[in-house]
C-alpha cells in the first residue's frame, strides 16, 4: 500500500469522526445543562412542598385551628345527661347556702334591733318556697353558660389569644421566611399561587425530561453510529489505529457527562395524612421530607461526609472504580496501541487495557441496588393491597418517586463502550494481550 | 477396568455430596424465604404508620393519661384554700356591687323609702363580715366526695366527646392486619406474637448457619477430594464436570436467597405529659429484603425503560453469563476444538460480573448501613421531657455469602481449568 492512498481516507475518518464528536460534544452540554436545571427545579419544587411549609407551618393551622374553636366554643353542647349533673351540682350548693342562711337567722339574737330583724325575715321569708324556686334558679344559670351570645364572644377570646400566639417572635420569624421563600418562588417562575406554581413546575420538569431523553438518546446514537463504522471498516487494518484513537474521545466525552449529570434522586414524601383533630378535618398531600439529586460525584461526596471509617472507604471505592479506573483504562488503551512492545506489554497497562473494564460497573450496580431498596418502596403498599386496605388514608412515607436519571444511562453506556473497545483492541493489537 | 471403577465410586461418592449440597441449599432456600416473610409482617404489624404517625394511636395515649388525671384527681386543702379566697373575693364583690347600687340617689319617693328601711335594717358591715361562713359552705360543698364525683364525670364525659372527634384510618386497618397476623401465626395478643416471631426468627437464623456450614462443607469436600486425585488424570473430566455442578447450586441458592436486609427502626419514644409517660415502642421505619433474584424482578417490573433496562443488563451479566460459562466449561472438557465453547469458557470472564456483584453488594451495604446509622444518630433524642432511641438492625443475609462462595470456587475452577488443559487454554495467536 503506498502513502499516498492511505493519506485520503485515514483524513476523511478523521474529519468525519471530528464532526460526529463535535456533535457528540453538543449533545454532552446540552444534557449537562438540561441536568443541571432539572435539579434546580426540582429542589424548588421539594422546598415548596416541604413539610415544614405543610404539616409543620403556623400558617396552615391557622383555618384548622379557627374551625376547631368554632366547633368546641361556640358549638360547645352540653349532652342532656351531663346538664343534668350540673343542674344537681348547682341545686345542692344553692340548697347549702339556702340552709346556711337560715340557721344565721335562727340564731339567738341578742340586740333588739337584731330581733325585729329575725322576726322581720320570719315574717316575710318563706324558705319553703325559696326551696321551691331553686331548680328554676339554677336552670337559668345553665342557661347563662349555655348563651350562645357568651360562646360566640368566648370563641372570639380564643381567636385573638390564638393571633396573638402567632405573631410573637420566633413564629412570627419563620414566617416571615416561609413567606420570603414562596414570594421570592412565585417571582422566579412568574406565578401567583402555589398550585399554580406546581403546575408550571410539573410540565416544566416533564418537558425537560423529554428533551433530556432526547439528546441522551442522540449521545447513544453518535456511539452506536461509531460501533457500525468499526464493523464496516473491519477489513481496513491501516484505518483501525486513527479510529481507535477517535472512538477513545468519545469514550471520553461519555465519562465526562456520566460523572458530572445526576444519576439518581431520592424523594421521600409523606404521601397524605389524613385525620379529624376535635371535630376539624385535616388533610395534608405529599409532604417533602427529604429530596436529594445526586451525581456520582456527589454520591462520593456524600459517602465522604459521614463520620463513619467504612463509608469513606466506600466513597473512595466508587470514586477509584468511576474515575480512577475508566480514566488509567482509556489511557492504557492508547498507550497499549500507540507504544512500543514492551511499554504495551507492562503488566500494568495490560491489567487496566484489558480486565479493569468490568470494575466500573460495581458503581452501576450500587446504584441500581440502591434504587430497588430505597427507590421501589412499595412492600408496604403490596402487603396492604393484599389485606384489602386502602393505603391513600393512612399516614405511609414513600420514596416511590425516587428515580433514574439519564447520568446514570450514559455512565452504563460508557461502561459496556469501554468493555466493547477493550474487545476491539485485543482483536486489532499487534502484541500480545493476555 | 480399574478406571472405570474408579470413575464410577468417585462419581457416586460425588453425587451423595452433590445430592447433600443440594439438599442443603434447598434448605436454605427455603428457611431464607421464611425468615424474610416473618420479617415482613412483623414489620409490617409494628409500622410507623400504625404507631407514631397514626392519629387514633396518640388520641388513645392521650386519653389515658387525662383519664388517668380526672380519676385520680382530688382537691388539696392548699387549693382549697386558694377556693375560698376567690369565692370570698367575688361574694364581697357582689354585696359591695348591691349596696352601691342602693346607695344611688333616689329620685321617687318610694325608692328614698326602700332606701331608709335597708339603712336601717341591713348593716353592710355585718353583712360583708357574713361572708366567710358563706363562702365557706360554698367550697365545702363544691369539694365534698359526692360533689367531686359528679363534676369528674362530667370533664370524663366532655373528654370522651373530643375523643370521638379525633380519628384517622389508622385503627381499622391496623385492626386487620392484626387479625391477619395473629391467625398466620397463631397467637392472641401482641406479647404472644412478639414472643413466637422471636422464637421462629432465632430458630431458623440457628439452622441456616447449620446448613450454610453443611452445604460449604460439602463443597470444600469436593475440592479436598480434587487434591487427592491431582495425579490421577484420567479421573479429571468426571471430577470437573461434578464440581461444575457443586457451582451451580451455590450459584442458584446465592440468586435466590436475602443478600441485605435493611432494618432502621425506632426503639422507643418516651416523653411526659402532665407528669406521665407515653411511650410508643418498636416503630418499624423502614424495612427491606432482598435477594439478587428479588432485585432484578423489581427493576424488570417498573414502569420505567431505564429501570428495565438496567435489570436486563444486570439479569445479562449476573445470572445467564455466568450459568452459560459453567455449562461452557462443562462442553469444553468433551469438545475439543469449539471456538464458541472456548470464547466463553475463557475471554467472556470479563463480561462475567458476579465478582463485581460481590465487591458491589458489600458497597451498597457499607454505604446504605453508614447513612442509615448517621441518621438515625440524628433523631437519637436526650432530655428532660424527650427521649427517643433508635436502632438500625441492617446487614448482611446468607444469600451474600453464599454468592461470594460461589465467585471464590467459581474461580477456582477457572484456575483448575486453565491447568488441566493448558493447551487450549490460551488462544493460540496468529
Amino acid at each position: 500500500m503506498t502513502k499516498g492512498t492511505s493519506y485520503i481516507p485515514k483524513l476523511v475518518l478523521t474529519l468525519g469522526l471530528a464532526l460526529l464528536l463535535a456533535v457528540e460534544g453538543f449533545f454532552a452540554w446540552q444534557l449537562h445543562t438540561l441536568s443541571g436545571r432539572q435539579e434546580q427545579i426540582k429542589s424548588d419544587y421539594s422546598d415548596v412542598n416541604n413539610i415544614t411549609l405543610g404539616l409543620l407551618s403556623v400558617d396552615q393551622w391557622k383555618d384548622k385551628v379557627a374551625g376547631i374553636v368554632n366547633h368546641q366554643v361556640k358549638h360547645f353542647k352540653l349532652s342532656p345527661k351531663e346538664k343534668k349533673e350540673l343542674q344537681v351540682e348547682v341545686e345542692q350548693v344553692i340548697y347549702a347556702l339556702i340552709a346556711k342562711a337560715e340557721a344565721l337567722v335562727n340564731k339567738p339574737q341578742k340586740s333588739l334591733g337584731d330581733k325585729i330583724k329575725k322576726l322581720a325575715v320570719k315574717t316575710f321569708v318563706n324558705t319553703d318556697k325559696i326551696k321551691a324556686q331553686v331548680p328554676g334558679f339554677a336552670k337559668s344559670i345553665l342557661a347563662k353558660v349555655d348563651n350562645p351570645k357568651q360562646k360566640a364572644q368566648l370563641s372570639n377570646l380564643a381567636m385573638t389569644k390564638f393571633n396573638e400566639a402567632r405573631h410573637s417572635g420566633s413564629l412570627d420569624s419563620t414566617r416571615n421566611a416561609n413567606e420570603a421563600l414562596m414570594d421570592k418562588m412565585f417571582r422566579k417562575y412568574g406565578v401567583s399561587s402555589t398550585d399554580e406554581l406546581n403546575r408550571k413546575l410539573g410540565s416544566l420538569l416533564s418537558s425537560i425530561r423529554t428533551e433530556m431523553f432526547h439528546y441522551c438518546f442522540g449521545m447513544l446514537g453518535c456511539i452506536l453510529a461509531v460501533l457500525a463504522l468499526w464493523w464496516f471498516l473491519r477489513k481496513r487494518t491501516d484505518l483501525h489505529g486513527v479510529l481507535f484513537i477517535l472512538s477513545l474521545l468519545f469514550a471520553f466525552v461519555l465519562l465526562a457527562v456520566g460523572l458530572t449529570a445526576s444519576m439518581i434522586e431520592v424523594d421521600c414524601r409523606i404521601k397524605s395524612l389524613d385525620f379529624v383533630l376535635l371535630g376539624e378535618h385535616a388533610v395534608f398531600k405529599d409532604q417533602v421530607l427529604f429530596y436529594e439529586s445526586k451525581s456520582i460525584l456527589g454520591v462520593v461526596k456524600v459517602l465522604f461526609s459521614q463520620s463513619g471509617a467504612d463509608s469513606i472507604a466506600v466513597g473512595a471505592l466508587i470514586l477509584c472504580f468511576s474515575i480512577l479506573f475508566p480514566v488509567t483504562k482509556l489511557l492504557s488503551t492508547g498507550i497499549h496501541l500507540l507504544s512500543k512492545r514492551k511499554v504495551a506489554e507492562n503488566r500494568f497497562i495490560k491489567f487496566f487495557a484489558f480486565q479493569s473494564g468490568k470494575w466500573s460497573m460495581a458503581d452501576v450496580i450500587v446504584i441500581a441496588i440502591l434504587m430497588t431498596y430505597i427507590g421501589l418502596n412499595g412492600l408496604l403498599d403490596v402487603q396492604l393491597a393484599s389485606l384489602n386496605i386502602k393505603s391513600d388514608e393512612l399516614t405511609l412515607i414513600t420514596t416511590n418517586n425516587t428515580a433514574l436519571q439519564p447520568g446514570y444511562i450514559i455512565f452504563i453506556s460508557f461502561v459496556l463502550y469501554g468493555l466493547i473497545l477493550s474487545t476491539i483492541l485485543k482483536a486489532i493489537t499487534p502484541y500480545d494481550a493476555h | 477396568m480399574r478406571t472405570n471403577i474408579a470413575n464410577i465410586l468417585l462419581i457416586t461418592g460425588l453425587s451423595i455430596l452433590l445430592a447433600g449440597a443440594i439438599y442443603f441449599g434447598y434448605e436454605i432456600h427455603k428457611l431464607a424465604k421464611q425468615q424474610q416473610e416473618i420479617k415482613q409482617d412483623y414489620s409490617l404489624t409494628n409500622s410507623v404508620s400504625f404507631g407514631l404517625f397514626s392519629v387514633d394511636e396518640w388520641r388513645d395515649r392521650i386519653s389515658e393519661v387525662l383519664d388517668d388525671q380526672i380519676n385520680g384527681y382530688s382537691i388539696t386543702p392548699d387549693q382549697k384554700q386558694q377556693m375560698l379566697a376567690s369565692v370570698e373575693k367575688a361574694l364581697h364583690g357582689v354585696i359591695a356591687k348591691t349596696i352601691a347600687s342602693i346607695d344611688k340617689p333616689q329620685k321617687s319617693i318610694g325608692g328614698k323609702l326602700k332606701k331608709m328601711a335597708f339603712h336601717a335594717l341591713v348593716d353592710s358591715a355585718s353583712i360583708q363580715e357574713q361572708v366567710k361562713p358563706f363562702a365557706k359552705t360554698i367550697v365545702q360543698k363544691v369539694t365534698s366526695p359526692s360533689s367531686q364525683a359528679r363534676l369528674k364525670n362530667i370533664a370524663s364525659s366532655k373528654i370522651n366527646q373530643l375523643e370521638n372527634q379525633t380519628y384517622d384510618n389508622t385503627s381499622e386497618a391496623k385492626e386487620k392486619i392484626a387479625k391477619y397476623a395473629y391467625r398466620k401465626y397463631n397467637v392472641n395478643d401482641e406479647a404472644a406474637f412478639d414472643k413466637t416471631i422471636h422464637s421462629r426468627l432465632a430458630v431458623i437464623w440457628d439452622q441456616t448457619i447449620r446448613y450454610a456450614i453443611y452445604m460449604l462443607a460439602c463443597v470444600l469436600a469436593a475440592l479436598a477430594l480434587w487434591w487427592l486425585m491431582r495425579k490421577q488424570v484420567q479421573l479429571q473430566t468426571p471430577l470437573f464436570v461434578m464440581s461444575l455442578l457443586f457451582a451451580g447450586v451455590l450459584l442458584v441458592v446465592g440468586l435466590t436467597a436475602p443478600v441485605i436486609e435493611v432494618d432502621a427502626r425506632i426503639r422507643s419514644v418516651n416523653f411526659l405529659l402532665l407528669g406521665e409517660k407515653v411511650t410508643f415502642q418498636n416503630q418499624v421505619l423502614f424495612f427491606q429484603s432482598k435477594s439478587i433474584w428479588g432485585i432484578i424482578t423489581t427493576l424488570l417490573n417498573q414502569q420505567k425503560p431505564d429501570a428495565i433496562a438496567v435489570g436486563i443488563l444486570v439479569l445479562l451479566f449476573i445470572v445467564i453469563l455466568p450459568f452459560i460459562r459453567l455449562v461452557a466449561k462443562g462442553l469444553h472438557m468433551f469438545t475439543e476444538k469449539n471456538r464458541v465453547v472456548n470464547y466463553i469458557a475463557f475471554e467472556a470472564g470479563k463480561w462475567d460480573m458476579a465478582d463485581v456483584m460481590i465487591v458491589g453488594m458489600l458497597m451498597t451495604f457499607i454505604g446504605l448501613n453508614g447513612i442509615l446509622k448517621s441518621q438515625l444518630a440524628n433523631l437519637n433524642i436526650h432530655n428532660d421531657v424527650l427521649t427517643t432511641s433508635t436502632v438500625n438492625y441492617t446487614s448482611l443475609q446468607p444469600g451474600f455469602f453464599i454468592f461470594a462462595g460461589y465467585v471464590i470456587f467459581e474461580a477456582a475452577l477457572s484456575y483448575i481449568l486453565k491447568r488441566i488443559s493448558p493447551e487450549k487454554a490460551v488462544k493460540p495467536r496468529k
